[in-house]
């Protein structure tokens, strides 16, 4: 299979169709900010689901459902009201949540970290193998989901692993190769639990990436039980 | 599972269907609020319910979906979306945000997500019902059964094992026309170009 530096077509639908879990989401997320193929893809998809919407064999409601969503019309949101946020927004009542850098980050000169990520707390880098440092990034809507941001020394191999499912990995700089192809800043690269790989860094400078899974990730040896605390 | 339409078949073109929205956003149109209703509601309740949710719980949700359509009417450009994606779009993020609560409790609420449907990028130029019209006949060139892949793997949370069953064909095999009916549903949309 050659490279892509794309989420696949599938991933795109399963974004659209709002099954994707939480942590492949952000990534997708992320990529989508700098890639406006992929953003055109995902507003066809939403098209199709859509079509799809309107194709759907009716589902009858409970005969006074119309009338209960009339009655509620004119009684406030429950849920936080969007027109009131916006205008708060505008007022710089809320600035959107910017979380300062990670204790153990340093970004090279120019780079800064992809919006959708900023916006998220993450935990400090630790050491877990020779070159490589990992931080957790909390997702809020998913305490479970399993973002880690990588920080590999130039040449370093990322570490054996295994998943259950699909793994994700988006790189913000620096880049790494794999039998596949090479990958650079805001490719996204899907591999699927049938690879065991280890794909390497490049030898002209660190790599700092994320990665997501839809599955559970194992790793080997001790990065395995350093890791533990954290999966 | 038994489904019974909900309403004798009103044809609705997505023109009269924007409108609307239109007519909720600029004067609070309690009766075009009662027949968008009648039109989508059923139809977001079968979506959700394919999607997994319960019947009670699509149902509450088809009631919030709905009600979101009439709060965020102001929100909807008629140029950029059609009716039934940017209510779509509104199920998805409803129902996404469920899931979340139903394992997490009520703690996190949310963004707001207005502008989702928005991002249409290099095709803004593209006029919304020629694009819809064009995703319709995208879908219409699909064989029987890639359509039925298509519609498994927008609505079912784990598709594979589903279409694999419907289909009759081994999950492996499944995979791979998956793969292959989705590759065809994208080369027929970037035709839209």
């Amino acid at each position: 299979m050659s490279a892509s530096t794309h989420p696949g077509t599938e991933t795109l639908l399963r974004y659209a169709a709002g099954t994707l879990p939480a942590g492949p989401r952000l990534l997708v997320d992320v990529h989508l900010e700098g890639c406006p193929e992929c953003r055109a893809t995902v507003a066809r998809l939403m098209s199709v689901g859509g079509a799809l919407l309107e194709a759907c064999e009716p589902l009858a409601l409970a005969p006074d459902a119309l009338d209960r969503a009339l009655a509620r019309l004119d009684r406030p949101s429950t849920r936080r009201n969007p027109a009131v946020l916006h205008h708060a927004e505008a007022a710089g009542a809320t600035p959107p949540k910017r979380w300062p850098l990670p204790e153990g980050l340093k970004l090279p000169p120019g780079v800064v970290l992809p919006p959708a990520i900023a916006s998220r707390r993450i935990g400090r880098l630790v050491p877990v193998a020779p070159g490589v440092r990992l931080g957790l990034v909390h997702l809020e809507e998913d305490p479970d989901a399993q973002v880690l941001l990588f920080r590999i020394a130039p040449g370093r191999a990322i570490p054996q692993h295994t998943h259950a499912g699909l793994e994700f990995t988006h790189v913000i700089c620096g880049g790494f190769s794999d039998p596949d192809g090479h990958y650079g800043p805001g490719d996204l690269v899907e591999c699927d639990a049938e690879v065991d790989h280890s794909p390497r860094v490049d030898d002209d400078g660190e790599c700092i990436c994320l990665a997501a899974f839809d599955g559970r990730i194992r790793f080997r040896g001790l990065l395995g039980m350093v890791t533990r605390p954290f999966l | 599972m038994s489904v019974q339409p909900a309403e004798p078949r009103v044809a609705a073109s997505g023109a009269e269907l924007s409108a609307l929205i239109v007519a909720i956003a600029t004067r609070a149109d309690r009766e075009a609020f009662g027949r968008l209703f009648r039109h989508f509601a059923p139809r977001v309740k079968s979506y959700l319910v394919r999607n997994g949710l319960s019947a009670n719980a699509a149902e509450e949700l088809a009631q919030e979906t709905l009600l979101t359509v009439w709060r965020k009417a102001a929100y909807f450009d008629p140029t950029r979306a059609a009716a039934s994606t940017w209510i779509f779009t509104i199920a998805r993020n409803l129902s996404i945000d469920l899931k979340r609560r139903e394992r997490y409790g009520d703690t996190y609420q949310a963004e707001a997500h207005e502008d989702e449907v928005d991002e249409t990028s290099g095709e803004t130029m593209l006029m919304t019902a020629e694009r819809e019209a064009r995703v319709r006949a995208a879908l219409a060139k699909l064989s029987e059964e890639q359509a039925t892949i298509v519609r498994l793997s927008f609505f079912q949370e784990k598709p594979h094992s589903q279409i694999a069953q419907e289909l009759g064909i081994p999950l492996g095999t499944a995979k791979s026309r998956v793969r292959l009916a989705l590759n065809r549903l994208r080369a027929l949309l970037e035709d839209l170009k």
